[in-house]
This record gives structure tokens, C-alpha cells and sequence, in this order.
């Protein structure tokens, strides 16, 4: 199922299919890690402020619009 | 002689154990001018040579998107240390390299430091570390900084590579890419003061990929409309 990963339970593992965005966001985010294929999770969410996300083995304190913008497959497998 | 030696690295890869490792400890800490990011500085000996260690902000990348990575790259473009050491994350190599390919791109002087390799091994990856060296054409050496494993070995190749920079490696964008690149890397050179400050592949990498702070260099230019009607 692709989700945007702000909807991603924590702890799931999940894989980046795209970044919507413009140039720069797209280029930013994979930067950061976010690159179609890369692993993706959740860590922790229910607080206010950033999510703290776990990309590529690093983990990061991301806004949820921004989460909004990273589509995820929650398929790891396929 | 006097060896400026930079750290730098992905965060959390063991930039401060490493620094603390070299430099025994005694850092001089500052900020950075005008900024309220900590400059971490100290001295390290080593077989004669007083090698001065300056530590950068753990970064993922070189573009000018935030203070650390502005104040690394600054620091590399302009300050120009004697050599650049890279410290890699040896159990995270594809997202680490991506870092050393910036500062390669930069004509750094770069010296791997393949580190948490203990944590690599333990996740059962065989790291071909010659062939690392190979491909990315600059000494490449594994430590495990929290044990003071490699560090010895990571000195030398510093002392070594400080006597003289070895060639650099280029990675291709494809065709279309690189016409564009030596078009604009052409223009560049006209401007011989410009040229001299950057290297002019990178520039025009950067140029390419609409890097605010090297297009305001550009914006200074008396050759900028020549190198901005490239991109148009
Ligand atoms: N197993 C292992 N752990 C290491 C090694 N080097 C560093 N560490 C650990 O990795 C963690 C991060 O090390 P630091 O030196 O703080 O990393 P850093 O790059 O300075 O991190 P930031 O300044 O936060 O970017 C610490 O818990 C270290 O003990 C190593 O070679 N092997
Ligand atoms: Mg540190």
C-alpha cells in the first residue's frame, strides 16, 4: 500500500517510493537519505514536533508536512 | 612542519572519539565567526610532524542548505586543509560515501577513515578496502576509533598524503551532463579569479544544480551572463 509516511505506525518498516516536491525538496530529502528503494520507519510520532524517523540506519527529527510529501510502500517485500 | 588537518563526517559516524583520540583530549573550543556553531581544535604529534586537527560539523552533505554544511564546506574551499579525513561509517558505506563523493568533487584531499568497522564485521560485511582505495582513488583505512584501532595507521596515511596530492577521481553525469559541464567549466576559466578560488568542475556541478551560493560567486562575475546563458 503506498502511503504518505506521516501515515506510516511507528515501528513498521516501510520503503521510499517518491518524493513529491519540487527540485530542490526532492534533492534536499534524498540528501538526507530519502531515495526511491531506501528503508524507512517510524520511530516515534506521538508527540508534538518533529517525527523522529530512521532512514537509511540514521535516524532524523522531520516536520510532518514534509513527511506528507514522502510516499512510502508499506510492501518492503515487492 | 605543520599538517592542517580537517574532520569530517556523516553524523554520529565517531568524529568526536576520533578528535579526542588524536588530539589527546585538549581541544580548544571556540565558535565558528560569527556563528554559534562549536570549532573544536586541537594539536596531535606524530613522528615529528604537528598535525593541527580542526573539527567540522557532522554532515550528510556539502550544499549550502544549512549552517554545518556552510561552514564545512567554507572551511574546505577556503581554507584548504592540508588533508580532509572522511570519516565513514563502515556499517553505513552507501549512505557515507555519498559525503565523500562531495568532498572528492571539491578536490579535497581525502583520507578514508573507515570506522565502527568492528560493526561492520559484525554485521558480516566484507568490505573490500583495497578496492575502496581503488575506486575512490585515496588511501582508505579501517579503524575502530572507541578502541584506538587503526589510528596509527590512519596518521600515516595523513603524513603521507600531506607531502602530495595524488590524482582525482572523476565521476560521469552521462552526456548530456558533462557537455554541459565543460561548456560551462569553459567559461569559468575565463575568469582567472574565480577559477582559482573553486575547483571548476565543481562549480559548474554546482551550477548545474542551481546552488544559491555559488550562483551569487557567479552573480559577481564579469563573465556571468556568458555562464548563465548556458543553463538557460
Ligand atoms: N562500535 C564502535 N562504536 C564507535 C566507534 N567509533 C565511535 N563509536 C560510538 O559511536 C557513537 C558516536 O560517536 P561520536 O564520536 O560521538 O560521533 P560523532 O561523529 O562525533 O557524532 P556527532 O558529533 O553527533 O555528529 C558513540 O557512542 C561512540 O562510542 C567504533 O569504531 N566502533
Ligand atoms: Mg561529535
Amino acid at each position: 500500500m503506498e502511503i504518505p509516511l506521516a501515515f506510516l505506525p511507528e515501528n513498521k518498516e516501510a520503503k521510499v517510493i517518491e518524493v513529491k516536491g519540487g527540485r530542490g525538496l526532492v534533492r534536499r530529502l534524498s540528501e538526507l537519505g530519502f531515495t526511491p528503494g531506501a528503508r524507512v520507519k517510524v520511530l516515534l510520532s506521538n508527540s508534538p514536533g518533529p517525527v523522529l524517523v530512521d532512514v537509511r540506519g540514521s535516524r532524523l527529527g522531520l516536520g510532518r508536512g514534509l513527511l506528507m510529501k514522502i510516499i512510502v510502500d508499506t510492501e518492503v517485500n515487492s | 612542519m605543520t599538517i592542517r588537518v580537517a574532520l569530517i563526517g556523516n553524523p554520529n559516524v565517531g568524529k568526536s572519539v576520533i578528535f579526542n583520540a588524536l588530539t589527546g583530549g585538549r581541544a580548544h573550543v571556540g565558535n565558528w565567526p560569527g556563528k554559534t556553531v562549536e570549532k573544536k581544535e586541537g594539536i596531535c604529534r606524530y613522528k615529528g610532524e604537528r598535525i593541527e586537527v580542526v573539527d567540522l560539523p557532522g554532515t550528510y552533505s556539502l550544499t549550502a542548505h544549512s549552517i554545518d554544511e556552510l561552514i564545512a564546506r567554507d572551511y574546505i574551499v577556503k581554507e584548504k586543509p592540508d588533508v580532509v579525513i572522511d570519516i565513514v561509517d563502515a556499517s553505513n558505506l552507501e549512505r557515507n560515501l555519498y559525503l565523500t563523493l562531495q568532498l572528492l568533487e571539491l578536490e579535497a584531499n581525502v583520507v578514508v577513515a573507515l570506522n565502527k568497522f568492528d560493526v561492520a564485521e559484525s554485521l558480516g560485511y566484507e568490505i573490500d578496502v583495497q578496492e575502496l582505495s581503488r575506486i575512490l582513488g585515496v588511501p582508505v583505512v579501517p579503524t575502530v576509533a572507541t578502541e584506538g584501532k587503526g589510528l596509527r595507521e590512519l596518521l600515516e596515511a595523513v603524513v603521507e598524503s600531506a607531502k602530495g596530492r595524488k590524482r582525482v577521481i572523476t565521476v560521469s553525469y552521462g552526456k548530456a551532463a558533462e557537455e554541459l559541464i565543460s561548456k560551462i567549466e569553459k567559461a569559468i576559466l575565463k575568469d582567472r579569479g574565480l577559477s582559482s578560488r573553486y575547483p571548476t568542475r565543481w562549480l559548474a556541478i554546482k551550477i548545474l544544480e542551481g546552488d544559491e551560493e555559488v550562483l551569487k560567486e557567479v552573480e559577481r562575475s564579469p563573465y556571468k551572463s556568458e555562464i548563465l546563458e548556458i543553463i538557460q
